[in-house]
């Protein structure tokens, strides 16, 4: 059944014919030309298709498109500013933290995301203390809260510093923007 | 998967009524379970009645001490509540034992509860099932079951609910307000009549 959308895309508004079963994910990577946001396994296990929804981390492959067309959609195209790299995307390169690089730009939105929930005080289930004000993100910490990405290659020895380096080097603003 | 109409409730007892005069309607919330199912065949709705806007977004304390969840809280704000968290910090465990953080932004208290079983069997359409089709059998029985039941089975099917968050709110004593076509009326968690059981 096509029907007609608006989604809201990395600041464009994009109108779309879309058939009602398409997901999210499809519709940014087949209607919009985004490819960057990965289809993996497609049921919402290996994180692949992390994309932000009004700046939470959501799997896209699990959201039919024409039930976000109120939220602001952020992918991974959409979290550089220009030419320069997000802090996320400068210290996976730094830090080596991909090998054949298909889960990366789902790990890269997903970290974004997790760490606007450390700023807000979220705990996860590694957390000693649930009502503490303020999370120290530690190694177990961030395998935790990353524990929806997978990574077939294994860089997580170097995908946990990256993430490790972004909430201790840089001001909480310019990583979670 | 197969065709849908998409439809959007302004309020809960419009979707109700949608629900009811609508063939092969289905309530969406969150999605992470309902889309997964229709991708699998098992679940093929004819029309999806979208209640995820639907204002019951807060977790409100009550004067007696308890709380009252709105059935479109998502699981991680449910989880990171800070009355939840000082207060039910069984409850906020119980979450963030589950899903991923992806997923709890996503999922909803009240598609949680009604969330379908993970019995590989259920979820196999080329696979009999007699939760699926009763009367079609039990691969699970003398198949892969071992995270099925072992307490409170019956002869058709070993299926379990999967939810971590239900079993921190039977424990609660906690009790579902439901509106149907007939109005309002509450049951107890541990007889809610969910599709998983």
């Amino acid at each position: 059944m096509t029907i007609s959308i608006t989604l809201k895309v990395n600041g464009a508004t994009h109108q779309l014919s879309i058939d009602t079963r398409t997901t999210l994910l499809d519709a940014l990577r087949e209607h919009l030309g985004l490819t960057g946001a990965k289809k993996g396994c497609d049921h919402g296990q290996c994180g692949a298709c992390t994309v932000l929804l009004d700046g939470r981390r959501v799997n896209s492959c699990l959201a039919f498109a024409v039930a976000h067309q109120d939220a602001e959609i952020v992918t991974i195209e959409g979290l550089a500013d220009g030419e320069r790299l997000h802090p996320l995307q400068r210290l996976f390169i730094e830090h080596d933290a991909f090998q054949c690089g298909y889960c990366t730009p789902g790990q890269i939105c997903s970290a974004a995301g997790m760490l606007r929930e450390v700023e807000a005080g979220w705990p996860s289930a590694v957390s000693a203390d649930l009502n503490a004000e303020h999370i120290t993100l530690s190694d177990d910490e961030i395998r935790e809260r990353m524990s929806g990405n997978l990574c077939r290659c294994a860089a997580y020895a170097n995908i946990v510093p990256a993430i490790a380096a972004a909430m201790q080097n840089r001001s909480p603003k310019e990583v979670t923007r | 998967m197969k065709p849908f109409r998409y439809e959007r409730a302004s309020d809960a007892s419009t979707a109700v009524t949608m629900l009811a005069e609508a063939p092969g309607s289905m309530f969406l919330g969150g999605g992470t379970n309902l889309v997964d199912l229709m991708k699998l065949g098992v679940a093929q709705p004819q029309v999806l009645i979208d209640v995820s806007h639907l204002p019951s977004h807060r977790v409100e304390l009550l004067a007696d001490g308890g709380v009252r969840i709105g059935a479109a809280v998502r699981n991680s704000d449910l989880a990171t509540d800070r009355t939840i968290r000082a207060r039910y910090p069984m409850l906020a465990q119980a979450l963030l034992a589950g899903a991923s953080g992806q997923l709890r932004n996503m999922a909803t208290t009240g598609g949680n509860l009604l969330q379908r079983t993970r019995c590989v069997y259920f979820q196999d359409i080329s696979k009999p099932c007699n939760k699926r089709e009763p009367g079609s059998g039990c691969p699970a029985r003398e198949g892969y079951h071992r995270n099925l039941a072992i307490l409170g089975a019956s002869e058709a099917c070993i299926a379990t609910h999967p939810s971590d968050m239900a079993v921190a709110m039977v424990a609660l004593d906690a009790v579902v307000h439901v509106l149907g076509p007939n109005g309002e009326r509450t049951i107890p968690l541990i007889g809610f009549p969910s599709p998983s059981r």
